[in-house]
């Protein structure tokens, strides 16, 4: 992790610096004789950019392969939560960071494809705008992690996940209650099911125009759905999982632990269920920076294929994500 | 609708099938609060009245889940420490001390079969005899 971390760092920090060098040498209009070096640069700049970013995103799941690791080192500890409880506001801050920089980064790449697709570039420097905001957030996710691996020493006592996911308190039992009264379990699971399902049938709808009118809806209100509903589906999904997919799941009706759930291997598909549910949610959001940022004449056709592509991986991500809980549900 | 999608589809009712068929066969046994490994020597048994059995990596686990389900317990099987033996939970004597079985929910209760292993115990590690904690009213 540690390597991973330093190496990217570098390789973060030199595009940073050539990113801004590039952006200020930037013109729309370069000499016939200097055409050649400017666009080896540029193709320098955007190769070193996928690299470093194909590394980073790795590193999300990473980083909780590193946690579990960390498990029989730390007194006390029984899963991942354990080892959060050392040095928490920083794992609190890359477990915030961490989703945002791959979000971020897949937005970045797509927008690059849509770019490279093109004979004339004309997203160039839009594109290094943007390159300029994932490497800053590129930066501050590198110096945490390095920061997080060389501070760690698990050296103090920490307590049970039971002590935080399983008493009547926990935030996760608490807000949902205040939302949908004291039976809120039961409402969740119906809420996780109709939100999931209403996702898919927009996902599907907008993958071709004749559905669209099939459906009688103006496509900009599929589009605007969808990025509601994905949106409210992500508090949906994760306090259906703590409160009723993760206890059911691991057979553990009192244990509401997502790390235990992930990590412990009791539900060995369970990162893939999440992760499909969290590739499906990013989709989405990367189909609303494509449609801010890839808005050209010359790059039209390109950016309506690839989102039509991006909009089937969410489709599918979303669809496999829930057959594979049900399946559980009713298998277990 | 492509080949690929339910090429992929397939692939994941495959993954689901072989998740759960891993999780209801394969698996080793963990315990059923808080699903942390079993240790032998520290396994509690609440035994059901309908006959099915729940296994516990210390008294502490067992204790809430016993809280939460006494009317369907039938009887608690516990085990002594020194031996290993399987004991009835009525017939063996409890030390509650500062010497710790499981760090992650700090369990100081020690199960015993024989009086004077309790005693040595409970002398050893500045214990006291306790109550079953998981007794039966009638």
């Amino acid at each position: 992790m540690l390597f991973v971390a330093i190496f990217s760092l570098s390789l973060g920090g030199f595009l940073f610096l050539l990113t801004i060098k590039t952006l200020l040498s930037f013109k729309t209009t370069v000499p016939l004789e200097d055409k050649s070096k400017f666009e080896r640069k540029g193709y320098l700049v955007f190769l070193l950019a996928c690299v470093t970013f194909s590394i980073r995103m790795i590193v999300w799941p990473w980083f909780y392969f590193m946690l579990q690791s960390f498990v029989s080192e730390v007194p006390g500890a029984m899963c991942m939560f354990g080892v959060t409880q050392i040095l928490p506001s920083t794992v609190t801050f890359l477990q915030i960071i961490k989703p945002i920089s791959f979000f971020i980064m897949g937005g970045w790449l797509l927008c690059y494809y849509v770019d490279k697709s093109t004979s004339t570039a004309p997203l160039a420097r839009k594109n290094l705008f943007f390159l300029l905001i994932v490497c800053g957030v590129l930066l501050a996710d590198g110096i945490a992690d390095i920061y997080y691996v060389i501070r760690m020493k698990p050296l103090m006592s920490v307590s049970c996940c039971a002590t935080f996911f399983d008493v009547p308190l926990r935030p996760s039992a608490m807000i949902p209650q205040a939302i949908f009264g004291r039976n809120f379990q039961k409402i969740l699971f119906i809420v996780y099911y109709v939100t999931n399902i209403l996702l898919i049938a927009l996902l599907f709808t907008s993958m071709s125009k004749k559905w669209v009118s099939v459906a009688l809806l103006p496509q900009k209100i599929v589009l605007y759905s969808q990025y509601a509903i994905g949106i409210i589906n992500i508090p949906v999904v994760i306090y259906t999982f703590i409160e009723n997919i993760a206890p059911r799941l691991m057979q553990l009706p009192y244990h509401h632990c997502i790390y235990c759930f992930i990590g412990n291997g009791m539900v060995p598909v369970a990162s893939i269920m999440l992760g499909l549910f969290v590739t499906g949610t990013f989709a989405i959001g990367w189909m609303g920076i494509i449609r801010l940022l890839c808005k050209n004449g010359e790059a039209q056709l390109i950016t309506e294929r690839l989102l039509l592509k991006v909009n089937n991986v969410s489709a599918f991500c979303f669809l496999a994500s829930i057959i594979m809980v049900t399946i559980h549900l009713i298998l277990i | 609708m492509t080949k690929k999608f339910w090429i992929g589809l397939i692939i994941v009712l495959i993954v689901a099938l072989m998740g759960v068929y891993y999780q209801k066969f394969l698996k080793n046994p963990h315990c059923a609060y808080d699903g942390s490994p079993v240790t032998p020597i520290y396994e509690v048994d609440i035994v059901l009245k309908e006959k099915s059995t729940k296994m516990f990596c210390s008294i502490y686990c067992a204790a809430q889940w016993f809280k939460n389900n006494v009317t369907l317990i039938d009887h608690v099987i516990v085990t002594d420490e020194i031996r290993g033996n399987k004991i009835d939970s009525y017939m063996a004597y409890f030390v509650e001390s500062e010497l710790i079985t499981n760090e992650t929910n700090d369990n100081r209760i020690h199960v015993f079969q024989q009086r004077q292993d309790a005693i040595t115990h409970a002398e050893k590690f500045h214990g006291t005899m306790t109550d079953d904690p998981f007794s039966l009213d009638e």
